[in-house]
């Protein structure tokens, strides 16, 4: 019994994300159905799927945004199904929303600033922080990673769609994450910005791995070497973007069904 | 809960470095306000000192704590007046007052640190009680724990000495000084209102402060990016019970007395008045709201009567006052002072051009 | 349903495998205290006390009264709360105001008693007035805030604020009594027994008809409001606005009329119970206040935006409170604290809120 279960423990230990058994119901309806998933450290995967299938569901199950009804997470191998959110983020875990989630009143140094704070020590500290601490200069960095150095000092809520879109993304790559989840990235964006998104993805160093929620194929194909399909709750196909694109019933079920 | 706007986070977050002067010009007023505090006493009586000004002061101060809570953390938290008087009454059983029966007539340096380890538990506590619920749950809940601390301070009479309360809680003596008299007191209520307006200032661009309003604008993101929000609410309790406590010794030592009514539901609900109407966007509201409350208090009855009012509609006028703020201005007398700079800035650069 | 459980239930519970049952079988241990708990209590409420009991815990008789006194009492805290907690449910207004409506309530039903010298006629009145307030209020105020919880909340202040001393300004400071009918005037027999005379014959409780009636005026009301929310159609809209806000936005224009009528009728509830409050004790300055404290830990104990929970609160808060007048008075209201602490800290969402 126990030997099964620590064969199983250490086998997860090799993968950056583990679903077993992963279920979440809102009420009677099941956005997620016994979801089994594994992700290697550093891989890069697209999951794919019609509105509602349950990808934003499953992304919150892993942060612990919404804990899973039934089933574990593991994440580098440690199971984290019950832990808070800010307990995994601390352990090199990071995510965008679908719809920005950003501290609207604040300016987007200090969005930054926060971010890269979360991830560091020293989050309940009093003293001020220097301008010449280190700190400061991951967030000028970061700043400068999505454009934003123009608008770095107004407040967010005064920010054009596309801008808090950019800032999104900034806030995922705060830190030093281990794995990301982008929630549809590139939505609101337009065609340069998803240039520059592309770029920032295939430029994030190797061992960061992430998985991308996106409608936009010309985005979501180039930046992954593999593709989850999930429709009502359930994956049903997994492969190579280039199988997936191939695939009848996937063209039937989403490429085809109208979004681009 | 867009009730504030806190302009202080344009500023970019390290610019400590630079010139002097800058720091002096951009602080001139409060430096300026703070010179005059410093030299009224030559100048006022012993009525204006205690009863408008270091009124004032000490209000301000109470109301601070729960400035420091709505407009960064967005937590209306009503427990900031009886955390005050937690602290008055505590000091007053620790240490003296004129019923030798309940006081234990300890030595101020120990009654007056104990006072405010107790009322800062409590005030930590109200707040990990009502952190765990969301938004306008708090003030259901922490109005509904400060109405039991007023009945109960009113029903006990072995610890409260219920209805009564205590006289003759004195300031102590110490360093050679009687804090009793009013001079010394002012500078003593001026020194503590000075450092804790400071304080909130400073934290509020430390990292616990910028934490502080990220969990107000967006506590779920806040615990995306690694913030443990509840215990950062709940740390904001602590933070927000010492300067109410500090204000609430302060409060009994100015009056000589503590009963409940010093925190009761009345002074509970005044104490946010004093804090919307001066504007939870800057620490300064907390004693802008709290100087025009206690020049209401003093002046109104006889202003009304000069005018052919009934002098006793004084409550009738800080109702109406507090509702055409909250429908008018929801931040604010600063958020009208602001506009007003607005506006002035905009038509001197229109002349200019 | 309790004492079911107490006669029969450990052992057929298995057998009969409904909830209860499985309950039971689940937590035998904590069955079997149930159990017991509920024995004891019918013995204490029924039986005469043994001297050395009474020695020990005082007289029955105030046992007795202050078990009375809590359940009318919880009925006349229901009466104001329910109109508070839908209020919050639906519309997510504290209204601090409440209190201040229960006042007012208890003044005009004075008056209008004083006038028509009928008690029944001034609780027409009395919702009457209320009801209209509350309407101008939600129409005039709320209405151009909504979603703005924190607003409308510090509006409710303030208008509590302002109320308040209009009302101290045409009625005075003293307490105001509102006589009770000559039909309800004077106790009932009961079949309580509170203690023995020396002769041994029985000296049964004798309780005032005014609370009784009212008692089980509140009950058909609480019951009223619970078939009204599940067997309507405006019930259902409520409650559906209640559990999901996002529900509100399907009805459309009717929303708005929707929360009028739940402002008018929580307010004109709330004015009602200001009569039965002059009634039981009197109305005075600072009313308000207690009544609007009342409803507050009433709604935070039994669940926000529950009626079955508005009751349960009631209950247990109009109990604790006389119980905590008899049995500890320096620290009477520390019961109530205490129970309110307790729900807090282990059911943040209140007895039988939901989330
Ligand atoms: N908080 C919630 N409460 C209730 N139901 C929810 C909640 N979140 C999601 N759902 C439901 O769960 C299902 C899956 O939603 P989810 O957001 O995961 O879909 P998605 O694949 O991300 O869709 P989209 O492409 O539109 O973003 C949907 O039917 C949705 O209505
Ligand atoms: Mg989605």
């Amino acid at each position: 019994m126990s030997s099964v279960a620590e064969r199983i423990a250490a086998a997860g230990a090799g993968n950056a994300i583990e679903l077993r058994g992963v279920s979440r119901l809102f009420g009677a309806l099941a956005a997620l159905n016994d979801i089994t998933l594994t992700v290697r450290p550093g891989e890069r995967r697209a999951v794919l799927g019609s509105n509602g299938a349950g990808k934003t569901t499953l992304l919150n199950c892993v942060t612990g945004d919404f804990p899973p009804t039934k089933g574990t997470v593991r994440f580098f191998g440690e199971d984290v199904t019950t832990l808070p959110p800010h307990e995994r983020t601390r352990r090199g875990l990071r995510r965008t929303y679908q719809i920005s989630l950003l501290f609207q009143r604040l300016s987007v140094r200090d969005n930054v600033y926060l971010a890269c704070r979360g991830a560091s020590r020293g989050r309940f500290s009093l003293i001020r922080t220097r301008s010449s601490d280190a700190i400061m200069q991951s967030v000028a960095d970061l700043i400068v990673l999505v454009h934003l150095e123009q608008v770095a000092d107004r407040l967010v809520g005064e920010l054009a769609h596309g801008q808090q879109r950019q800032l999104e993304i900034a806030l995922a790559l705060a830190g030093a994450p281990r794995f990301i989840l982008f929630d549809e990235p590139a939505a609101g964006l337009s065609p340069n910005e998803r240039g520059d998104l592309v770029a920032i993805l295939t430029a994030l160093p190797p061992h960061i791995g992430y998985i991308i929620i996106e409608h936009d194929m010309d985005v979501a194909l180039r930046v992954v070497e593999s593709v989850t399909m999930m429709h009502n709750g359930r994956i049903f196909k997994e492969g190579a973007p280039r199988e997936i694109e191939a695939d009848p019933e996937v063209q039937q079920l989403y490429l085809g069904g109208g979004h681009g | 809960m867009a009730l504030s706007d806190t302009g202080t986070a344009r500023r970019p977050i390290g610019l400590e470095g630079d010139a002097f002067s800058r720091w002096l010009s951009q602080h001139s007023p409060t430096l300026l306000l703070g010179l005059l505090l410093v030299l009224l006493p030559a100048a006022a009586t012993d009525f204006v000192l205690d009863q408008i000004v270091g009124w004032t002061l000490v209000l301000g101060m109470i109301a601070l704590s729960l400035m420091f809570l709505a407009g960064y953390g967005g937590m209306v938290s009503l427990v900031q007046m009886t955390v005050a008087g937690l602290a008055g009454y505590s000091i007053t059983v620790l240490g003296a007052s004129s019923l030798p029966s309940i006081s234990l007539f300890w030595p101020w340096w120990v009654a007056a640190p104990l006072a405010i380890l107790i009322a800062v538990a409590f005030g930590t506590l109200a707040g990990a009680l009502s952190a765990r619920t969301e938004g306008i749950y708090t003030i259901m809940i922490t109005l509904a724990l400060a109405s039991a601390f007023f009945y109960l301070t009113l029903q006990n009479w072995s610890i409260f000495n219920g209805f009564n309360g205590f006289t003759s809680v004195p300031a102590p003596i110490f360093l050679g000084v009687n804090w009793k008299s009013p001079v010394p007191l002012y500078y003593l209520i001026l020194f503590c209102a000075g450092l804790s307006y400071v304080a909130v200032l400073y934290v509020s661009r430390a990292p616990f402060g910028i934490a502080l309003q990220g969990a107000r604008d967006n506590p779920r993101r806040m615990e995306a990016i690694g913030f443990n929000v509840m215990a950062h609410r709940i740390a904001a309790y602590a933070f927000a019970a010492v300067i109410a406590a500090v204000g609430g010794i302060l409060l009994v030592w100015l009056n000589n007395q503590i009963s409940p009514g010093t925190a009761g539901i009345q002074a509970t609900i005044d104490l946010l008045v004093i804090a919307v109407v001066g504007g939870l966007g800057h620490p300064i509201g907390a004693f802008i709201g709290a100087f025009i409350y206690v020049i209401l208090r003093t002046f109104a009855l006889d202003a009304l009567v000069a005018v052919g009012l009934d002098g006793r509609r004084f409550q009738t006028i800080i109702g109406l006052g507090f509702l055409v703020i909250v429908l008018f201005s929801p931040d604010g007398v600063i958020g009208i002072w602001r506009r007003w700079l607005a506006r002035a800035a905009s038509s001197r650069r229109g002349i200019g051009r | 349903m309790a004492t079911a459980l107490g006669d029969e239930g450990t052992a057929r519970g298995a057998r009969r495998g409904d909830a209860l049952g499985r309950w039971i079988n689940h937590h035998p241990l904590a069955a079997l205290s149930l159990a017991v708990i509920v024995i004891f209590c019918l013995w204490l409420i029924l039986a005469p006390w043994p001297q050395g009991f009474e020695d020990w815990f005082g007289r029955k008789r105030l046992f007795i009264n202050a078990l009375f006194n809590g359940i009318t009492l919880g009925g006349l805290y229901f009466l104001v709360a329910a109109g508070f907690t839908l209020i919050f449910g639906l519309m997510r207004n504290v209204n601090l105001a409440h209190g201040s409506l229960y006042l007012f309530g208890g003044y005009m039903g004075y008056e209008a008693g004083v006038w028509t010298g009928s008690w029944l006629l001034s609780f027409v009145v009395a919702f009457l007035c209320c009801a209209i307030v509350g309407a101008a209020m939600q129409i005039l105020i709320f209405r151009r805030m909504e979603g703005q919880d924190l607003r409308q909340t510090l509006v409710t202040l303030g208008l509590s604020i302002v109320f308040a001393d209009l009302m101290v300004w045409v009625w005075g400071g003293n307490a105001i009594q509102i006589d009770t009918p000559d039909y309800l005037t004077g106790p009932v027999p009961t079949p309580i027994v509170v203690a023995l005379k020396p002769s041994g014959d029985a000296i049964f409780l004798q309780y005032p008809r005014v609370r009784l009636v009212i008692f089980a005026a509140a009950v058909l009301i609480g019951i009223g409001m619970w078939l009204a929310l599940h067997r309507t159609r405006i019930g259902m809209m409520i409650r559906a606005g209640v559990d999901d806000r996002d529900m509100l936005s399907v009805l459309g224009y009717r929303v708005q009329l929707l929360f009028v009528l739940v402002f008018a009728f929580g307010a004109g509830l709330a004015g009602m119970a200001g009569i039965v409050g002059g009634t039981f004790q009197s109305i005075s300055l600072g009313e308000d206040s207690h009544f609007l404290l009342a409803s507050l830990v009433v709604v935070i104990v039994g669940g926000m935006g529950s009626i079955p929970g508005a009751a349960l609160g009631a209950l247990i808060i109009g109990l604790s409170e006389q119980f905590g007048l008899v049995y500890f008075q320096n620290y009477a209201t520390v019961a109530t604290f205490v129970i309110m602490v307790v729900v807090l800290a282990l059911r943040p969402q209140g007895l039988l809120g939901r989330r």
